[in-house]
């Protein structure tokens, strides 16, 4: 089993997601495992306004452990990120970080998207 | 506990229909006055399409000018078991679509002070219809506009290019319907001379993308002059 452990910048309250990675996808958006997959499995609405196809970078969360556990990014992903608000050494886009094995992840979802209201 | 920021949805009310190529159509959604939809050439929408009981997400790129805030048009082809798409074909004149927006960091909202080339595979000519007007309404130095598409039948807004193309000195439209659309760039603008000013704005489907994008800047190009959207 894998753990993902979600923290909000905005306040709201940590959650923990236990899940078997050899099951992916659990969804249909972003790829097979990734951080989106499993967020949006498990309850936790995570902007993704391109449809999770690594166009937009509204599901941008930075990785606060398990960097390294996660897939590596490419060109398409980093050139985005480029434009993301917030940038920090360890962002990553939701629908392309995904991640392999039994590993534990921990995230933080920002408070604003680029495009947010 | 803090609270999220809300996302703002907007009704566009379908004002007009169109099949502008096989299996392909636009829609031309009129907008509330109220909240306004302000957005950049190039950007795209993000549906909410309710199907099978579900709200589905389908980005679409903006077809038109951000300049009429009162209108905008999507435009789509019919994707074999595309939910969205399939869902989208069904409504006619009067239904309502939901969205969130605008989306996207694929923009251009004045052209580079260097030559600049347009490259759309399929339907990734839709964000560049906007930017490529933008451009041209600012336009001091070449814009080139390659377009590659199955058939002749399947460009879309080909007579309006053509058009641009006759009454814009600075304008060239190259459309691409046979052959490579990677070695007609290559040919143009890594093998032809040592440029290596230019600007380019590349939108399509698939591989085609990142294969034009690692061309131009393994030839040289700077990375921040090759802007892209992949589908």
């Amino acid at each position: 089993m894998a753990r993902l452990r979600v923290l909000f910048e905005n306040g709201a309250p940590e959650r923990v997601i236990d899940f078997d990675p050899q099951k992916a996808p659990f969804q249909h958006d972003g790829r097979p495992g990734s951080i989106l997959d499993v967020l949006l499995a498990h309850g936790v609405p995570l902007e993704h306004a391109c449809g999770g196809n690594c166009a937009c970078t509204t599901c941008h969360v930075i990785v606060k452990g398990g960097l390294d556990k996660l897939s590596e990014a490419e060109e398409t992903e980093l050139d985005l990120l480029d434009k993301a608000p917030g940038l920090t050494p360890t962002s990553r886009l939701g629908c392309q970080a995904v991640i392999e094995g039994d590993v534990e992840i921990t995230v933080v979802i920002p408070r604003f998207t680029i495009n947010a209201a | 506990m803090a609270t999220p920021p809300q996302r703002v949805t907007y009704d566009g009310t379908i004002e007009r229909v169109d099949e502008i190529a096989p299996q392909t159509r636009s829609f031309v959604l009129r907008l509330p006055p109220a909240p306004r939809f302000a957005f950049r050439p190039g950007q795209f929408i993000s549906c909410l399409l309710p199907v099978g009981g579900d709200t589905i997400i389908r980005p679409y790129s903006i077809a038109s000018d951000p300049e009429d805030p009162s209108r905008l048009e999507i435009c789509l082809n019919l994707v074999p078991n595309g939910l969205g798409s399939q869902y989208l074909f069904t409504l006619r004149v009067g239904a309502v679509v939901r969205f969130t927006g605008p989306w996207g960091t694929f923009v251009l909202d004045e052209p580079p002070h260097a030559e600049c080339v347009f490259i759309a595979d399929g339907a990734g000519i839709v964000p560049i219809r906007p930017m490529l007007r933008r451009a041209l309404a600012h336009a001091t130095q070449a814009v080139r506009l390659h377009y590659a598409a199955a058939a002749a039948a399947h460009l879309l807004y080909a007579a309006e290019f053509e058009a641009a193309a006759r009454t814009h000195a600075l304008f060239s439209f190259a459309p691409v319907l046979h052959g490579s659309l990677a070695e007609e760039i290559e040919r143009q603008y890594v093998s032809a001379d040592d440029e290596r000013s230019r600007h380019f704005y590349i939108c399509g489907v698939g591989e085609i993308v990142p294969r034009l994008r690692d061309l131009l800047r393994r030839a040289g190009y700077e990375r921040r002059a090759v802007q892209y959207e992949k589908w």
